[in-house]
């Protein structure tokens, strides 16, 4: 019996079905809120109100002709979407949806998840560096180094802002500090700092608007993903959708009190906040130009970090007072 | 390390086919080299075989978003040529398609400098609003584009009432909608970080390497053709030479702006001072043999042509100098030493029209195949001889 | 400076209606005096070849069916024409005429050459035309 329901948490929820169809949906999602935000109509054929499309898109690049440039390091190449694709499948089940028991840590729960977790969000941008490194084009090889260069300036402020709440719950496994503040609502405000910087880091680490620098389409044509095309860049695209979605998940359990209540209405849960979490990463997506490069750095380290450090005293201060 | 990237001549951040050669090191640029050539169509030649009413359409297809600006140049080097005067109805109709077509193509370049700078949502709400001016453009001259409401001796539609009347209400949202955008566009932090100070250009640069339009105006030269050799009616309505002092793409994007709000106030006063009367006068098929330089604000700057008639149907020559060739010595200038995310944003707000400047620059003799380099001093002696009657309003200080 | 300066422009936007129209679905209306393609009145037409001399697109083609019979053929090539209107304009009895059809693609450029055969008419011109077109 559980080695079934250990099958079907990996394949079907929250596993790998779940997972392609829920990200899809939520790329969907993203995309008609922006068009709507934009006054325009946004996918709108493939299925009802183009619920379909990034399904479609998937499958449609999938059967496209794939390129692998003759002078790229082939193995690298066509390795890396595949790891990508596992990296971040994996990260979203160490989110405590369903399937693990608050006082009986298992492999999906334990103690010390949350840091996996952070860590399983950074290999991305290394695969991103990879995937531009490898291609040896030049728009690539830019968008490489700009990963990288960005990767300097929002890691600190996300880790510390992920962390200070992590601090204030005395815990580092996510399902606890999800039940931590479950408990005590009112201390979710504290980390209310915390949570802007995280939403914007998560921006930048998910490479939208304002930080959607290693690809900007009008400077670098493709950036990372210039010399992409068919399987592989589809699995590339899925894996930012899947990232999208752990990265909210990952701030929802963290800063909204995580998915409580069973099955169904964790899932409902589950759905509803990381549908928030999106809804402003959209909007700052929407709201904002790109910025350069060094403009992502100066302003992480002058303001980001600093308010990090900030949230971070914040919370030790209010843990001093609440014990 | 320094390596070169090539920006075009296909490249998401152009819209049409130019070479951008960039020596880059890391994300700095150290040189910048314009390759030019891959977009020529052989429209000089071409308007040499074809008759001056045919001229004008071929004029208007040099460029799709300036092609009002090119045939009223054209047409009034024509009706210099065949010395005739278009009524002042004709006139009026014409410089209020002009100013129309300033403002879409304002907005035009407002759009495309969000969407240069990954700014999507404030390029779709621009150039939601620019179409209302396609609107109106399309309701006056029964095309969005390519207007073709200009003829040799007038113009070829005119106005009712009801159009009167649309061309108002529109124009009212319009402007909210501008002092909308001028607001948004000078404090959304991170558009303006973007805009402020990238791509500066002095003001002894800007008037040594010849640059026109706002790309100048934004560097502190208050030069424009509407008023230092007014055409049309230009010299009746009134209206100021907006300019900004920063000279970068914010002061380029500052100037654009409020020239749209001197449009609209041009436009209304057009409309309201609008003389009756009828709007062409028949020409004559062939000029006499004589040679002319139209001059003509365009909503990028100067734009020249050069006509000469040897009193047959067709021209003899045709030179078209384009604002943009005007302003890509000063694009190379701003480039240097800027980031390579800046690229898209600096060559874009000169607003190049790639296709209007492809053209030889030098001057080569059709019969004898000798080249030469005309030299601005002769050049200026030229304007001197052949329009004479407009003296110009302010004496400006030529650069070389 | 303001922090998102756009927010309020873009909620109020949300559930709106969009600005864009479904294309191939929903059409939006054409003004009137839209430069569709020309077409030709053939009982008004006198065979003066002002259209054919004007047109910049050298989109229309007139030519002699038999002269015995004064019939002419007139071939309005659509795959050329720039729609400009400019045979409307030159026309001095008003037998040009301009639609506002603006969904002419084809797969076969011949597919959009229109052709009237026709015998010409004995026609006053009616107006001078409007510009200068006429035979000076």
């Amino acid at each position: 019996m559980a080695t079934v329901r250990t099958l079907v948490y990996l394949f079907i929820y929250p596993g790998l079905l779940f997972i392609f169809i829920y990200s899809t949906f939520c790329e969907w999602y993203d995309r008609k809120l922006y068009a709507r935000l934009q006054n325009r109509m946004g996918p709108t054929h493939t299925g009802r109100g183009g619920i379909l499309q990034p399904i479609a898109d998937f499958f449609k690049l999938m059967s496209k002709e794939d390129i692998v440039p003759e002078r790229a390091d082939k193995g690298m190449f066509s390795a890396l979407p595949a790891f990508g694709l596992a990296i971040v499948s994996t990260a979203m089940l160490l989110i405590p949806v369903w399937n693990y028991q608050l006082s009986q840590p298992s492999l999906i729960s334990f103690n010390g998840d949350l840091i996996v977790l952070l860590y399983l969000l950074t290999l991305p941008t290394f695969i991103f560096f990879l995937a531009g490194w490898s291609s040896t084009n030049l728009f690539s090889t830019i968008g490489a180094t700009r990963v990288l260069t960005m990767l300097f300036g929002y890691e600190v402020p996300l880790f510390l802002a992920v962390l200070s709440p992590a601090i204030l719950a005395n815990s580092w496994r996510l399902a606890e500090i999800a039940a931590f503040y479950r408990q005590r609502p009112w201390l979710m405000l504290v980390n209310l700092l915390g949570f802007v910087i995280a939403l914007i880091s998560v921006q930048a680490k998910l490479e939208r608007t304002p930080f959607d620098i290693p690809h900007a389409e009008t400077e670098i044509v493709g950036g990372t993903f210039t010399e992409y095309s068919g399987k592989k860049l589809a699995l590339f695209r899925l894996m930012l959708d899947v990232e999208l979605v752990v990265a909210s998940a990952l701030l929802a359990t963290v800063f909204l009190g995580g998915f409580p209540g069973g099955f169904w209405l964790g899932l409902l849960n589950f759905i509803i906040k990381t549908l928030v979490v999106i809804f402003i990463l959209s909007l700052i997506r929407a709201t904002t130009s790109r910025i350069r490069v060094d403009q992502v750095v100066s302003f992480s380290w002058r303001y980001l970090a600093p308010l990090a450090v900030l949230q971070l005293l914040i919370v030790i201060l209010v843990k001093g007072l609440i014990s | 390390m320094n390596f070169q990237i090539p920006i075009g001549p296909q490249h998401p951040a152009l819209k049409e086919p130019i070479g951008l050669r960039i020596t880059v090191d890391g994300e700095i640029i150290r040189e910048a080299d314009l390759r030019l050539g891959y977009n020529h169509r052989g429209i000089e030649k071409l308007a040499e075989s074809k008759t001056w009413i045919q001229n004008i359409y071929l004029m208007e297809r040099i460029c799709g978003i300036c092609s009002h600006s090119h045939t009223t140049c054209y047409v009034q080097g024509v009706e210099k040529l065949m010395e005739i005067q278009a009524p002042k109805r004709g006139l009026y109709i014409r410089t209020l398609v002009a100013e129309l077509e300033r403002i879409h193509s304002h907005l035009l370049w407002l759009g495309v400098a969000g969407h240069e700078a990954g700014f999507d949502s404030f390029f779709m709400y621009v150039w939601r609003d620019r179409e209302i001016v396609m609107d109106i453009l399309e309701i006056i001259s029964g095309n969005r584009v390519h207007y073709a409401i200009n003829t040799i001796g007038g113009v070829r539609r005119d106005l009712d009432e009801l159009q009167v009347k649309n061309i108002l209400d529109s124009l009212s949202v319009l402007r909210k909608r501008s002092e909308y955008y001028l607001n948004l566009g000078t404090t959304e932090p991170s558009f303006v970080a973007r805009l402020a100070g990238v791509g500066y250009l002095s003001k002894e640069d800007a008037l040594a390497l010849c640059a026109v339009g706002p790309t100048l105006r934004a560097s502190g030269v208050p030069m424009d053709v509407r008023k230092d050799d007014p055409y049309a009616v230009y010299d009746e309505v009134p209206f100021e030479v907006c300019t900004a002092d920063t000279g970068d793409v914010l002061g380029r994007t500052v100037v654009r702006i409020k020239e749209l709000f001197q449009s609209y106030n041009i436009i209304e006063y057009l409309l309201k001072n609008l003389p009756t009367g009828p709007i062409a006068v028949r020409a004559p098929r062939r000029p006499k043999s004589n040679e002319v330089v139209s001059r003509y604000e365009a909503p990028r700057g100067e734009n020249i042509h050069y006509i000469k008639s040897n009193g047959t149907e067709k021209p003899e020559r045709l030179k078209v100098r384009a604002p943009t060739l005007g302003n890509y010595a000063a694009t190379i200038k701003m480039l240097k030493n800027g980031f390579i995310a800046d690229v898209p944003l600096i060559f874009a707000a000169i607003d190049p029209c790639i296709c209007c400047a492809e053209r030889a620059v030098a001057i080569v003799d059709a019969r004898t195949g000798q080249e030469k380099i005309v030299s601005t001093s002769s050049l200026k002696q030229l304007k001197q001889n052949v329009s004479p009657n407009k003296e110009r309003k302010r004496e400006v200080v030529w650069p070389l | 400076m303001k922090i998102g300066a756009f927010i309020p422009e873009l909620l109020r936007h949300l559930a709106k209606k969009p600005a864009t129209v479904d294309y191939p679905f929903k059409k939006l209306e054409v003004p009137k005096g839209f430069r569709g393609s020309p077409y030709l009145k053939p009982e008004l037409c006198i065979v003066c070849r002002a259209c054919e001399r004007d047109c910049p697109a050298e989109a229309i083609e007139i030519t002699s069916l038999s002269e015995a019979e004064k019939k002419f053929r007139m071939i309005i090539h659509n795959d050329r024409c720039v729609h400009c209107a400019q045979c409307v304009d030159s026309c001095p009895t008003g037998a040009m005429l301009i639609d506002t059809r603006f969904e002419i693609a084809d797969y076969d450029r011949h597919n959009l050459k229109m052709q009237w055969d026709y015998i010409r008419a004995v026609v006053k011109p009616k107006s001078e035309p409007k510009s200068d077109q006429a035979k000076s």
